[in-house]
C-alpha cells in the first residue's frame, strides 16, 4: 500500500482572446481520448488515479466587488509523494504540459524543461481539505484485485455444474484458491497486500494524537467566544440573500446542456464547481477552520470507504465518493470543489441530501447563493431544489478528465479488496460463506 | 391537507380498470385557434378524481408536452418554467444517451432515430398532445373516439398516431404483462387520496401531484404564468405575483416497450436445459421468476421462493432486507428489487430511513399492454410454439411530479446501473441495455445461491423502446386557462 497525494497547480491564463480560444483547443484536443492523446497521454503515467484540467473563468465578486481573473487548474491524485509525481509528469509529458500552460501567464519557453518544472511547482496550491475513499489503496492494487475478481468469476461460471454444484462453502473455496494457485500471473493474490510503510504508520499516528491534542487545547481557549461565534453566526444566515427569496432562483432556469457532454461514459463521474465565499472576514475564517479540521477529520477517522459515517450520532455516510478536494483559490475569494464519483449526477445530489447534507452544510453552507442554513448543519442543501439549482448554476466543465479505472465503483473497489484479502485468510465457515457471498 | 380532487385529471387517482377498453391518441396541433376551441369544449368532459367513473361512460384525460404548449400558444416565460428534462424532451440526445436509448451502451434498436413515434428521424411529426381515453368496451371506445374527433372538427388537431391497447386478462382476476406475469400489483399510494393497502406506506401527494408536500415536506418547482397573462384569473395565484400553472397537475413519462416475448422464453430455455439436453420447465420458470421477483401468478419470491403460490399473488406488505439481505430468495438484481428496492438500499437497509429514501423515487404506473398475448395461456411452451407474427408490449406510461428524480433516476440509477446495490456486469435482466456506453459487457444475471452464486451470461435485448416523450398533465383549471389562451 502506498498513501495517495494530491497535486493542484493554478495559473492565469494569459488575458490576449485568443489564449483561452488556443487554450480551450488545446485541452479539447487532449480530453478526447485523455489516456492516449499524443500531447499528454495520462494512461502512461504511473500511479496516478486520476488527472484533470478545469478552467476556471473569471468573475465578478458578488461581496467586494473586485474581478476575478481567468485561471487553468490541473489536478490529480497520485500513489506516493506528489513532487516525486510533477518530475515524472515533467519528463514524460514534458511538451505536452507545455502546449497546455503556454497560455498562461508567464510559462517558460517552448523545451526549457527544468524551468516549466520549477513555474509548475511556484504555482502549486495546497488542498485544504482532501478525501481519499480508501488510504493507501494504489492504483496497481485497484487494477490487479479486478483482474483477480474477473478470473474467479470466469472460472465459476466454467465450473459451473462441476465442481461447485451441491458441495459445500469449504470445496468451493478451496477450488478457488487451487485455480488461483495454478496460474502464474495471479502469483501476487497468493500473499495479502503489504501494509502501508510502517515509518508512515508511525508519524501518521502521532499526527493523529498530535492533532487531537491541538484540537482539544484549541477547543477549549476557543469556548468562551461560542456565545459571540453562535450570534454572529445567526446574523450571517439571517441577513445574507437566500436563493429561495430570489423569483429567479429556480431549477427551472438553469440547464445543464454544456455539462451533460462530459457525463455518464463510465460508471464513474467527475463533478467541478467553482463558488465565491460569502463576504466578510466571518465567513472566510469559519470556513478556513472548517476546511482544517474537516481534512484531519476525513483523514484520520473516513479512510476506509465510507464518509460521513459516526454510528454513535446515528449519522450514515457516502460510500459512493472516490476523491474529493477543497481548495480555495483566487486569493481567498472562491473555493474549487473536484470529485469523482459513482454513477449519475442526480444519484450524487440526492445522497448529499439524503445522508450527508450536514456535513455539506458545513463547508457550502459559506459559499454564496448556497441556501440558507440553520445553525451551520440544519437546513441548506435539505432544500431540495433549491440546492440543486445552486449546484446548476456553480458546476463548471471539466475540460480533461482521465480516470485509470473509470468502470470501477468504488463499492466494487472495496469488494475486489475484501475479495483477495480473503482469498488464503484463515476464515471460519460463517466468515467462508460472506466471503463468497462477494462473488 | 385536502387535496383538490375536482381539480385533477381522474388518471392520478385510477387506472380505469373497470374501463378495459383504451386508446392513446397523439395528436399535432395544426390550428391553435381551433385546438384550444376543441379543448374548451373537450375540457368538460375530461374526467376527474372527484367523482368515481360511471362505468357506462367513456373516461378521458389529456396531457401535454412541452412543444404542444407552445403550439397552443402559451408564452415563451411561461414555457420557460418548465423542468429542463420536459423543457428538453424523452430525445434530447444527452438524455437519450443517459437513459440507455442512444449511443454505445444502446441497442441500436432503441435509438430515437428508430422510433415509430416521438422520435428524431427526418419527417416524424411532432406530438402535441395525448388524448387518453378510456371505456367500457371496444364499440364504446370507438363512438367515444369518434365524438371526440366530430367536436375536433377539421383542421385544428391531427392524429398523428394511436396506440392501441389490450388488457391481458387472466384466469385468476389480474392482469398479466406480454411475458406472462401478473402486473401492476405494486403501485404507491398516495396520500390524501388512496387508503394504505398491504402495508406499504402512503406517499405524501407532492411526489405525484404538483402543490403539496413531496417526500422532502418541500413544493416541487411549478410552472407558472406572470399575473398579467391570466387576467381572468383562471389559476390558483402562486409566489412572486405569478399564477400557478402546475398545481394539481403532474407529469407524465410515455415510453412504447415493444417485448420480444418469444425470445425471452427461448432464451430461458436454452439456459435452463437438463445436461443431457432435455428441457425442464420447471426450471425455465424458476428462472423467469428469479428476473422478475415474482411468479407468474404474482406471487413474490421473498414469500414463496421455491414454487409459485397463487394465494399469494397480490402479496406486497415484504420488504428485502430482513427476510432475504444476500438475495438468497429474491436475487438482488431482480425486476422488482432494482424499480422498487423498498427496504434495501442506503442509508440503513432495513431501516425507516431506506424506506424513506425510496419513497422519493416511486412512480405511479398507468400504462397498459398493447398487441395480443402470443399465448392467451401464457404457457411458456405455447409461447415458445407460436410464431411471434404481430407487434406487441406494453405502453409504458407513469406519473410523477418530478421526471428527474423519479422516472430518470430509476431508469438510470437503478435499472441500467451496472454496479446497483453491489452487483458488477449486469442490468436490469428484463429492461436493461446489455452493455456500458465504454463498451463493456453488462448481459449477465447473478442468482446468489450457496455455496456459491449461479452467473447466467448472454441475455439478449428483451424490450425495445418503440417511442416516447414526456408529458405534462394539466389541472382542468390549467386546461380551462390553456383552452382560453389568446395569442
Amino acid at each position: 500500500m502506498l498513501p495517495q497525494s494530491t497535486l493542484t497547480i493554478v495559473a492565469p491564463i494569459q488575458p490576449a482572446e485568443g489564449a483561452m480560444v488556443a487554450l480551450r483547443d488545446v485541452l479539447a484536443e487532449i480530453g478526447r481520448d485523455p489516456a492516449a492523446n499524443p500531447l499528454l497521454p495520462f494512461g502512461d503515467l504511473t500511479g496516478l488515479h486520476y488527472g484533470r484540467f478545469v478552467i476556471l473563468d473569471g468573475a465578478v465578486d458578488p461581496g467586494s466587488g473586485r474581478t476575478v481573473a481567468s485561471s487553468l487548474a490541473f489536478n490529480c491524485c497520485v500513489d506516493g509523494p506528489a513532487d516525486r509525481f510533477l518530475d515524472h509528469l515533467t519528463q514524460k509529458a514534458g511538451s505536452g504540459l507545455w502546449a497546455v500552460f503556454q497560455h498562461c501567464s508567464g510559462a517558460p519557453g517552448p523545451g526549457e524543461q527544468g524551468e516549466l518544472l520549477a513555474w509548475l511547482r511556484r504555482h502549486r496550491i495546497p488542498t485544504q481539505t482532501f478525501y481519499v475513499n480508501s488510504l493507501g489503496r494504489a492504483v496497481p492494487q485497484i487494477l490487479k484485485e479486478a483482474q483477480l475478481r474477473e478470473r474467479i468469476e470466469d472460472f465459476l461460471d466454467r465450473e459451473e455444474g462441476n465442481t461447485t454444484a451441491g458441495t459445500s462453502p469449504a470445496s468451493v473455496r478451496t477450488a478457488i484458491q487451487q485455480f488461483v494457485r495454478g496460474q502464474n500471473d495471479l502469483g501476487w493474490a497468493l500473499r495479502p497486500e503489504p501494509p502501508l510503510p510502517w515509518a508512515w504508520r508511525l508519524r501518521d499516528g502521532l499526527h493523529r494524537i498530535g492533532g487531537l491534542a491541538v484540537g482539544v487545547l484549541l477547543g477549549l481557549l476557543a469556548l468562551p467566544f461560542v456565545p459571540l461565534f453562535l450570534v454572529l453566526l445567526r446574523c450571517s444566515e439571517i441577513n445574507a440573500p437566500h436563493p429561495r427569496q430570489d423569483p429567479h432562483f429556480r431549477l427551472s432556469q438553469f440547464d445543464r446542456r454544456h455539462l451533460a457532454p462530459d457525463e455518464d461514459f463510465f460508471i464513474q463521474n467527475q463533478f467541478s464547481v467553482l463558488g465565491f465565499i460569502k463576504p466578510g472576514l466571518f465567513r472566510y475564517a469559519t470556513l478556513r477552520a472548517i476546511l482544517s479540521v474537516a481534512d484531519f477529520v476525513v483523514h484520520h477517522f473516513f479512510r476506509n470507504g465510507d464518509l460521513g459515517t459516526v454510528p454513535l450520532l446515528n449519522l450514515h455516510g457516502v460510500d459512493t465518493i472516490h476523491f474529493a478536494n477543497w481548495i480555495v483559490v483566487d486569493q481567498g475569494q472562491r473555493v474549487l470543489f473536484l470529485s469523482n464519483y459513482d454513477f449519475n449526477l442526480e444519484d450524487y445530489m440526492n445522497d448529499f441530501i439524503n445522508k450527508v447534507a450536514w456535513g455539506l452544510n458545513l463547508i457550502f453552507g459559506h459559499g454564496v447563493n448556497y441556501p440558507r442554513t440553520d445553525w451551520m448543519v440544519r437546513g441548506g442543501a435539505r432544500d431540495e431544489q433549491v440546492y440543486k439549482a445552486v449546484l446548476r448554476k456553480y458546476q463548471i466543465r471539466t475540460q480533461v478528465w482521465f480516470c485509470a479505472y473509470p468502470d470501477l465503483s468504488a463499492i466494487t473497489i472495496q469488494k475486489n479488496a475484501r475479495l483477495r484479502a480473503g482469498l488464503f485468510a484463515e476464515l471460519d465457515p460463517a466468515a467462508e460463506r460472506d466471503w463468497l457471498a462477494l462473488l | 391537507m385536502n387535496l383538490e380532487l375536482f381539480d385533477i385529471q381522474g388518471i392520478v387517482g385510477r387506472g380505469y380498470g373497470k374501463h378495459p377498453a383504451a386508446a392513446y391518441l397523439l395528436l399535432e396541433v395544426e390550428s391553435r385557434v381551433l385546438a384550444r376551441r376543441w379543448l374548451a369544449e373537450q375540457v368538460e368532459r375530461v374526467h376527474t378524481c372527484a367523482r368515481a367513473p360511471d362505468p357506462e361512460a367513456p373516461c378521458f384525460n389529456i396531457a401535454f408536452t412541452h412543444a404542444g404548449l407552445e403550439a397552443l400558444g402559451l408564452d415563451a416565460e411561461a414555457l420557460n418554467t418548465f423542468p429542463s428534462e420536459l423543457k428538453e424532451g424523452m430525445t434530447e440526445p444527452e438524455r437519450s444517451r443517459a437513459l440507455g436509448d442512444e449511443g454505445g451502451a444502446a441497442d441500436p434498436e432503441n435509438s430515437p432515430r428508430n422510433w415509430d413515434w416521438g422520435g428524431t428521424a427526418a419527417g416524424q411529426r411532432p406530438v402535441h398532445l395525448m388524448l387518453m381515453v378510456f371505456a367500457p368496451g371496444d364499440a364504446e371506445l370507438e363512438t367515444a373516439i369518434a365524438e371526440a374527433s366530430l367536436l375536433l372538427g377539421p383542421g385544428g388537431l391531427s392524429l398523428v398516431r394511436r396506440l392501441h391497447t389490450s388488457l391481458l386478462a387472466d384466469q385468476e382476476g389480474g392482469v398479466r404483462e406480454h411475458f406472462g406475469f401478473r402486473d401492476a400489483i405494486s403501485q404507491p399510494g398516495i396520500a390524501g387520496l388512496h387508503r394504505a393497502t398491504s402495508g406499504q406506506p402512503l406517499v405524501p401527494a407532492g411526489e405525484f401531484i404538483l402543490g403539496y408536500k413531496n417526500a422532502y415536506d418541500l413544493h416541487t418547482e411549478c410552472p407558472r404564468v406572470h399575473h398579467s397573462r391570466d387576467p381572468g384569473r383562471l389559476l390558483p395565484p402562486a409566489e412572486f405575483g405569478t399564477h400557478d400553472l402546475g398545481r394539481n397537475g403532474t407529469y407524465l413519462v410515455v415510453r412504447q416497450l415493444g417485448q420480444r416475448v418469444r425470445a425471452f422464453w427461448q432464451f430461458l430455455d436454452a439456459v435452463s436445459r437438463d445436461p443431457n439436453g432435455a428441457a425442464n420447465p420447471e426450471r425455465r420458470v424458476a428462472l423467469a421468476a428469479r428476473m422478475v421477483g415474482r411468479w407468474p401468478s404474482g406471487a413474490p419470491l421473498v414469500e414463496s421462493p421455491t414454487a409459485d403460490d397463487p394465494t399469494r399473488a397480490t402479496a406486497n406488505s415484504f420488504g428485502f432486507h430482513h427476510s432475504d439481505p444476500q438475495g438468497l430468495r429474491c436475487p438482488l438484481g431482480a425486476h422488482i428489487r432494482r424499480s422498487n428496492p423498498r427496504d434495501s438500499l442506503d442509508p440503513a437497509p432495513g431501516t425507516a430511513a431506506s424506506l424513506e429514501v425510496n419513497a422519493t423515487h416511486r412512480l405511479l404506473r398507468r400504462g397498459r399492454t398493447y398487441g395480443p398475448p402470443l399465448s392467451s395461456s401464457f404457457d411458456p411452451d405455447e409461447i415458445l410454439q407460436a410464431d411471434e407474427g404481430v407487434e406487441r408490449g406494453i405502453h409504458f406510461i407513469c406519473i410523477n411530479a418530478n421526471i428527474t428524480r423519479q422516472f430518470e433516476f430509476v431508469q438510470r440509477s437503478w435499472i441500467n446501473n451496472s454496479q446497483f446495490n453491489g452487483l458488477l456486469d449486469e442490468t436490469d435482466p428484463l429492461l436493461g441495455t446489455r452493455r456500458l456506453p465504454s463498451g463493456r459487457p453488462t448481459d449477465t444475471f447473478s442468482i446468489p445461491g450457496c455455496p456459491v452464486r449461479q452467473r447466467i451470461s448472454g441475455l439478449p435485448t428483451f424490450v425495445v423502446v418503440r417511442g416516447g416523450a414526456y408529458f405534462f398533465l394539466p389541472s382542468i383549471s390549467a386546461l380551462r386557462y390553456l383552452a382560453s389562451l389568446t395569442s
